[in-house]
């Protein structure tokens, strides 16, 4: 999925809601592309949590090998590891690296 | 620098557009212009949805002395101290199933000082980072 704008507390339910349709259509993995993306909150963290939880229900790792995150601003990255997202979701910069880490 | 929006979610990117037009003239560095827009559209959310609930208005102020940068965002909501917001639950997802507390934690990560005042006339959020004015590297 390769997401466009800001992902904050306006726009965190378009997130979640895309995500569930792609799960309900039977998707396995997603990669979340964030190259398009200007800002990330909190807001926009909490989708991508309720979207490993969509993805990984019942993994007793709690690691999240299905969701992997693409070409994150800055800015976004820094939120991902203040928030200790980074601990068990990729981040990539590549689509072909991200492919191959699945 | 003053901005005086409704409290809707939708009012949040014109907000952050606010402070990076607003502080950039500053000579602040990118990742510290990042850092301000992030307070205080986590501030500003939190105000409009744990706050207000519904209609209202937000007053933005943006002040320098020089060297560190000062946020003041005032409004009439019931009181929503952010000190007392849940404490952020750092556990992986699994083990969270109602996450709450990020923004806050967030706030105080990229902010050095933060205080609340509530009084009869409303509530104040001050948030301060500390020597960003003029530390830009110029252009060229």
């Amino acid at each position: 999925m390769r997401l466009k704008g800001s992902l904050d507390a306006n726009t965190q339910n378009v997130l979640e809601n895309k995500a569930k349709e792609a799960v309900d259509a039977g998707a396995e993995y997603l990669l979340l592309d964030l190259s398009g993306v200007d800002y990330l909150g909190s807001a926009g963290m909490r989708a991508i949590h309720a979207i490993t939880n969509l993805l990984s229900p019942d993994d007793p790792s709690m690691r999240s090998p299905n969701l992997k995150i693409l070409n994150p601003s800055p800015a976004a990255a820094k939120v991902f590891k203040t928030l200790g997202f980074d601990a068990f979701i990729d981040v990539h910069n590549s689509v072909d690296e991200a492919i191959a880490a699945l | 620098m003053l901005l005086k929006i409704r409290a809707s979610l939708k009012q949040l990117s014109r907000i952050r557009d606010f402070v990076v037009d607003s502080v950039t003239p500053l000579g602040v560095s990118p990742a510290s212009i990042d850092d301000l827009r992030l307070a205080v559209d986590e501030a500003v959310t939190n105000i409009i949805t744990h706050g207000y609930g519904g209609p209202g208005d937000i007053e933005l102020k943006l002040e320098n002395d020089g060297v560190d940068l000062i946020i003041v965002l005032r409004d009439q909501a019931p009181s929503f101290d952010p000190a007392h917001a849940p404490a952020a639950n750092l556990e992986p997802p699994g083990e969270r199933d109602n996450p709450g507390g990020f923004g806050v934690y967030l706030m105080n990560s990229v902010m050095d000082e933060i205080r609340y005042q509530s009084s009869d006339t409303g509530n104040e959020l001050t948030m301060i980072k500390r020597g960003v004015v003029g530390k830009a590297v110029p252009p060229g």
